[in-house]
């Protein structure tokens, strides 16, 4: 007589244990990728309605349309914006960097100092808007160097990087409203955004 | 003597016949023998190796911009199987950067949504896309029990805000997918 109940005992367990563990079943799966720091910077624009003296843009080469008074011979006032479409995806540091630390004589150069009285380089600001920061290079043209200066930026950015170039009337090396040797003057600057981990 | 040996004879013969009436009366029963076959789901084995659906670097890094030709091969569970009525629903979360987890600038975001589909139980797939308002899809009823492959996919990747927004860096972007065989209840 006890075998009766315990074979309809056994048949009432197993299907509670089998819906415990089996009515549902899962799989699951991870979906991975990154995306690399990385920074670009497009090619120069120049920003319309703020060019003062300038001939205009010439792939990247800037052209000072007269960089001499007729009547002093010295600086004439001259100032640009130009603007690059940017972006970093990383926090980065921006930094500009001027080659000579001013315009300088680029054909003409010598050791040899300028007659008393006569400049040979001019200087000038550089001022960069980028990501809400702002950055200034003074380029002095007290020595003929690189100089540069940099700002970190702690997110990513997009948008524009917004370069002006200002060179006041009358500024030389020598004193304000020397005259300036004849020659040919440059400078090469370079904007970098390097991604910082 | 004799009447006596007569006697034995009568009783023994008497006494064999009672035991030949109890063994009759003894057989009992039936006993029922009783069992059934739960429902049971199995969600099968994942014969693609990797449980993990590796997309590599998720952008043009000329642009920044979410790449155009994202893809990673499907994964295959086998030998799934469902002893009755069931359904099949697939769930998925958006890459979001591990990392830099802190909210997106103006013009980036963090977020990469696409669409997960588990084919083959059902006559239509189920799929879920992360980000949409409702995944009415994701949920897919199958009338009869069944054993089959399961082909688990992703694609359709956009840009989380936009695809004209670019994503932040970080190394590790990371999602998933989740595929559920259900009894019917």
């Amino acid at each position: 007589m006890r075998a009766r109940p315990a074979l309809i005992l056994a048949g009432l367990l197993l299907p509670a244990a089998a819906h415990a563990q089996g009515t549902s079943a899962t799989s699951n799966f991870t979906v991975n990728a990154s995306v690399p720091g990385s920074c670009a910077v497009g090619a120069p624009l120049l920003a319309a309605g703020r060019q003062v003296n300038f001939r205009g843009l010439n792939g990247t080469m800037l052209q000072i349309d007269e960089l001499v008074d007729r009547t002093t011979l010295s600086t004439n006032a001259a100032s640009v914006e130009v603007r690059f479409e940017a972006i970093c995806t990383f926090p980065h540091r921006l930094k500009i960097e001027t080659q000579n630390n001013g315009l300088w004589q680029t054909m003409e150069r010598s050791s040899v100092p300028p007659p008393e009285g006569f400049g040979n380089a001019i200087p000038y600001r550089a001022d960069v808007t980028w990501a809400d920061e702002n950055l200034r290079l003074n380029a002095d043209a007290g020595v003929r160097r690189t100089a540069d200066n940099s700002v970190f930026v702690s997110g990513a950015g997009l948008g524009e990087i917004l370069l002006r170039l200002e060179i006041d009337a009358g500024a030389t090396n020598e004193r304000a409203n020397a005259p300036l040797l004849a020659g040919t003057y440059g400078d090469t600057l370079r904007i970098t955004l390097e991604p910082v981990q | 003597m004799r009447t006596l040996s007569t006697s034995l004879a009568a009783l023994l013969a008497i006494g064999a016949a009672g035991a030949a009436s109890a063994q009759t009366t003894a057989t009992s029963g039936p006993f029922p023998v009783t069992g059934n076959v739960p429902a049971l789901c199995a969600a099968g084995t994942n014969g693609s190796g990797s449980g993990s659906f590796d997309l590599g670097v998720l952008v043009n890094t000329s642009t920044g911009l979410l790449r155009n030709d994202l893809a990673a091969p499907p994964k295959v569970l086998t030998g799934a199987f469902c002893s009755s009525a069931s359904t099949i629903t697939v769930n998925a979360t958006p890459l979001l950067s591990v990392n830099n987890v802190a909210a997106a600038p103006s013009g980036f975001s963090r977020t990469v949504n696409f669409t997960a589909t588990a084919a083959g139980w059902t006559a239509t797939a189920a799929t879920f896309t992360t980000g949409a308002a409702s995944n009415p899809g994701a949920v897919q009823t199958r009338g009869t029990a069944f054993t089959g492959d399961i082909t688990v996919s992703i694609g359709a990747f956009s840009t989380g805000g936009g695809n004209a927004l670019r994503l932040v860096a970080d190394p590790a972007y990371l999602g998933s997918v989740t595929v559920t065989l259900a009894v019917v209840s």
